[in-house]
C-alpha cells in the first residue's frame, strides 16, 4: 500500500520510456477529460454568481462561499453528513468484519461461491434496494404492520424519513464494498502465523487479538475509508430513506443544483465535500503508515 | 524404548476424502536430547507426522507420548512444544524481539525476566542487537534464526523442524545446518527435523528415520542408513550405486549374470536370490584383472567434480559407478580399458543386518 512506483534502476531506455508514455496517454486523456476538466470548472462555478454566470465565466465572488461558511444550516448539513458517514462506516465495517474473515481463511470449496454470493447485492442498483428497505422499514412496511398485527405497539414506529432509516439502508448497501475492501487488505493474514502462535501457547482468544487483528487493521481501516466516503457523497438512499428530512451534502447539492438552480451553492457544497474526502484520506493513510511499518 | 522422551506408537492419519493413508502405522521413539531426522520423498508424509506430534492435525490412530504421557488430549496451546516452520512464521508485525518474547508473555512471564530471556535467546542464536529490528528487516538466515530463538525461548520439551534449511542458499544452508546442531547440543533439548535433504539428514541427525509412501522404511544411525539400508528404498534413496541381483552359490558368494562371481560378507542361505550394492566411492582401480570381486570395462562416461571424478564404466550388459579421487595417479579416460575392484566387506547385502 505505502510502496511508491518507482522508475526501474537506471531508468528506462528512451526508446521504451516513449512507448510508457504512449501507453499512459489514453487513461491520461480520459482522466483529463472525464475528472480534471470538470473538477476545474466546478471550482470555476463555485466562484460566479448565478448558474448563467457559472456556464458563461464571467464574474467572480466569493458569494456561494459565505453562505456556506456563515450560514449555520450548512455547519448543520456538514455535521450530519459527517455522522451518517461515521455510523455507516462503524456499522458496516463491523457487520462485514466476520464475513470478510471468515471468507478469506475458510478452505472450503464454496469459497469461490461464497464470496460471490457476499458481493451479489451489487448486482442490484442501490436505488431497487433502497426500495426493498422502504418496505420493511416504512410506516406500514413490514416491521411495523407485524409488530401491529401482534399488537406489540399502537401508533407506527419512525423507522424511515429520517437518518435511522437512511444509516440501516446505507449499511446494508455499503457491505459488499467493506468486503470485498477487507479481503484485499488481508494479504498479511496467514494460517501458519495463528500455528505459530498457538504453539507459542497462545489459546484462541490470544491468537486474534494478538495475530490477526493487527495483521488484519490495514483491510478494516481501507474498508472503513471506502465506506465513509461512499456514505458521506451519497444522494440517493439518503434522500429516498430520509423522505426529504434527512440533510446532508449530497441531497443539498442536489437540491442546489436542481430544484433552486443555484449552481454556485451547489458547487461550492461540492468543493466541501471534496475537502472532507481529501482530509479523511489524508488521515487515512497516516494511519496506515503508523500500522504498517 | 519405554523410557524414551517421546514415543509415536502406530501413527495413522488419512486426510478426509483421501483413499489411501498419508501416514501409515509409523513408530518411532527418541531418548532425552536426541535429534531424529524424518527424511523422505515429497509427499511421503513427514509434515503431516510433525503437525500431529504438534497438535495441528488430529491423528487418525495411534499414540503420541510425552515422559510416557499420551498427549492427544493437550490442545496445541498447552503442549509446550516448539515449531520452527519452513516460512519461518515469523510475526509481521512485531519486531524480532517481540516476537521471541510472544511465547513468554503467553506464559505470564514477568516483564524483566522476559527482557532477560529474549537477550538470551538473541545471544544463542548470534542475533545480539537485532532485537529492536522488524521483521521485514532480516535476511532469510537471520529471520531464520530468530524463529529458531523464538522456539526456544519457552523451554519446550520438544522442538520440531520442518525442512527449516529449504529456503536458504547453499552457503548459508552449510553455515546454518551447524549451527542448529550447536544449539541443539547445547540446549539438549529433544528434536526432530524434516527434510528431504539426505546430506542434510546424515550430517546433522543422531539417527535418522526414512519414509517413503507414509510407511517408515528404516530407522537408524546415519552410518546404518548409508552402509546398512534394508530395503530397496533406501538404499536407493540414500546415496548412489550399483545394484546387483543374484542367487547365493556358496557361503559368502553370490552368482551374478553377466559378471565373475561377487563376493560379500553376510549371511545369506545357498540358493536364495540376494541384491546386493555397491557404492561409488568403494570402487577401486585395480592394477590387474583377477583379484576376487573385479570387473573389466570401458569407460563409457566421466564426470570431474573437483575433489572425485565419477567413472560409468560399462561391464557387459552393466554399467558400474565409481567415484576415484582425482588425486589418484593417472586418471582413466573416456575409452580406456580398466578394472575395478571392491572388498567384500564393502559389498552391501540389502535387507539384512550387518554380519
Ligand atoms: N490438508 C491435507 N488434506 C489432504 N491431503 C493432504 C493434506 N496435507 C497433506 N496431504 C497429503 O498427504 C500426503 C503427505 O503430505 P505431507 O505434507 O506430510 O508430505 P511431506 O512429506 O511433508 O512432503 P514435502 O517434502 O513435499 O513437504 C501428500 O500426499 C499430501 O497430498
Ligand atoms: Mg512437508
Amino acid at each position: 500500500m505505502s510502496a511508491a512506483v518507482t522508475a526501474p534502476a537506471g531508468g528506462a531506455p528512451a526508446a521504451s520510456r516513449g512507448i510508457l508514455l504512449m501507453l499512459l496517454l489514453p487513461g491520461l486523456v480520459a482522466l483529463v477529460i472525464t475528472f480534471l476538466l470538470p473538477l476545474l470548472w466546478l471550482f470555476r462555478a463555485s466562484f460566479a454568481s448565478s448558474a448563467v454566470g457559472a456556464l458563461s465565466g464571467g464574474d467572480w465572488t466569493s458569494e456561494a462561499y459565505t453562505t456556506v461558511l456563515f450560514d449555520p444550516f450548512y455547519w448543520r448539513v456538514a455535521w450530519n453528513t459527517l455522522v451518517l458517514g461515521f455510523n455507516v462506516a462503524i456499522f458496516a465495517v463491523i457487520l462485514s468484519y466476520p464475513i470478510a474473515l471468515f471468507l478469506a481463511r475458510t478452505q472450503s470449496r464454496f469459497r469461490g461461491v461464497l464470496t460471490a454470493l457476499a458481493v451479489a447485492p451489487l448486482l442490484t442498483s442501490s436505488v431497487v434496494r433502497t426500495y426493498g428497505w422502504m418496505v420493511i422499514l416504512g410506516d406500514r412496511g413490514v416491521i411495523n404492520s407485524t409488530l401491529q398485527a401482534l399488537s406489540l405497539t399502537d401508533g407506527v414506529i419512525r423507522l424511515t424519513n429520517n437518518s435511522f432509516g437512511a444509516t440501516v439502508a446505507l449499511i446494508e448497501i455499503l457491505m459488499p464494498y467493506a468486503i470485498l475492501a477487507m479481503l484485499s487488505g488481508f494479504g498479511r493474514l496467514n494460517v501458519q502465523l495463528e500455528e505459530a502462535a498457538a504453539m507459542l501457547g497462545a489459546n484462541r482468544l490470544k491468537v486474534f487479538t494478538r495475530i490477526v487483528l493487527p495483521l488484519s487493521l490495514p483491510g478494516v481501516l481501507t474498508a472503513a475509508l471506502l465506506v465513509f466516503v461512499l456514505a458521506i457523497s451519497s444522494f440517493v438512499t439518503p434522500r429516498l430513506m430520509g423522505g426529504g428530512r434527512v440533510f446532508v451534502l449530497g441531497t443539498e447539492v442536489f437540491n442546489e443544483a436542481t430544484v433552486t438552480l443555484n449552481w454556485p451553492l451547489a458547487a461550492a457544497l461540492s468543493v466541501m465535500l471534496l475537502v472532507l474526502f481529501s482530509s479523511i484520506i489524508l488521515l487515512y493513510q497516516r494511519a496506515l503508515r503508523a500500522l504498517e511499518v | 524404548m519405554a523410557d524414551h522422551h517421546v514415543i509415536i506408537e502406530n501413527l495413522v492419519k488419512t486426510y478426509p476424502g483421501a483413499q489411501k493413508p498419508s501416514v501409515d502405522h509409523v513408530s518411532f521413539s527418541l531418548p532425552r536430547g536426541e535429534m531424529l531426522a524424518l527424511l523422505g520423498p515429497s509427499g511421503c508424509g513427514k509434515t503431516t507426522i510433525l503437525r500431529m506430534i504438534a497438535g495441528l492435525i488430529v491423528p487418525s490412530s495411534g499414540a503420541i507420548r510425552l515422559d510416557g504421557r499420551d498427549v492427544s488430549s493437550i490442545p496445541v496451546y498447552k503442549r509446550n512444544m516448539g515449531m520452527v516452520f519452513q516460512a519461518y512464521a515469523l510475526f509481521p508485525h512485531m519486531t524480532v524481539a517481540e516476537n521471541i518474547s510472544f511465547g513468554l508473555e503467553m506464559r505470564k512471564v514477568g516483564r524483566a525476566e522476559r527482557e532477560e530471556r529474549v537477550r538470551k535467546a538473541l545471544d544463542l542464536v548470534k542475533l545480539a542487537g537485532f532485537g529492536e529490528r522488524k521483521v521485514s528487516q532480516l535476511s532469510g538466515g537471520q529471520q531464520q534464526r530468530a524463529a529458531i530463538a523464538r522456539s526456544l525461548v519457552i523451554e519446550p520439551e520438544l522442538l520440531l523442524l520442518d525442512e527449516p534449511l529449504s529456503n536458504l542458499d547453499a552457503k548459508l544452508r552449510d553455515e546454518m545446518r551447524d549451527e542448529i546442531r550447536d544449539i541443539q547440543a547445547r540446549t539438549g533439548v529433544t528434536a526432530i527435523f524434516v527434510t528431504h535433504d539426505q546430506d542434510e539428514a546424515l550430517s546433522m541427525a543422531d539417527r535418522l528415520a526414512v519414509m517413503s509412501a507414509g510407511r517408515l522404511e528404516q530407522i537408524g544411525t546415519p552410518r546404518e542408513i548409508f552402509d546398512r539400508p534394508q530395503t530397496d528404498f533406501v538404499a536407493s534413496f540414500i546415496g548412489a550405486g550399483t545394484f546387483f541381483e543374484g542367487k547365493v552359490a556358496g557361503p559368502g558368494v553370490a552368482a551374478v549374470d553377466g559378471l565373475p562371481p561377487l563376493r560379500f560378507v553376510g549371511e545369506a542361505a545357498v540358493g536364495s536370490p540376494v541384491r546386493l550394492m555397491v557404492r561409488p566411492h568403494r570402487l577401486l582401480l585395480a592394477g590387474e584383472d583377477g583379484q576376487p570381486n573385479s570387473f573389466t570395462g570401458t569407460v563409457e562416461h566421466i564426470v570431474y567434480r573437483g575433489q572425485i571424478l565419477t567413472l560409468s564404466v560399462r561391464c557387459g550388459s552393466r554399467l558400474l559407478q565409481a567415484d576415484l579421487p582425482t588425486h589418484a595417479g593417472v586418471l582413466p579416460q573416456k575409452g580406456d580399458q580398466v578394472t575395478l575392484t571392491v572388498a567384500p566387506e564393502d559389498v552391501t547385502l540389502i535387507g539384512r543386518e550387518a554380519a
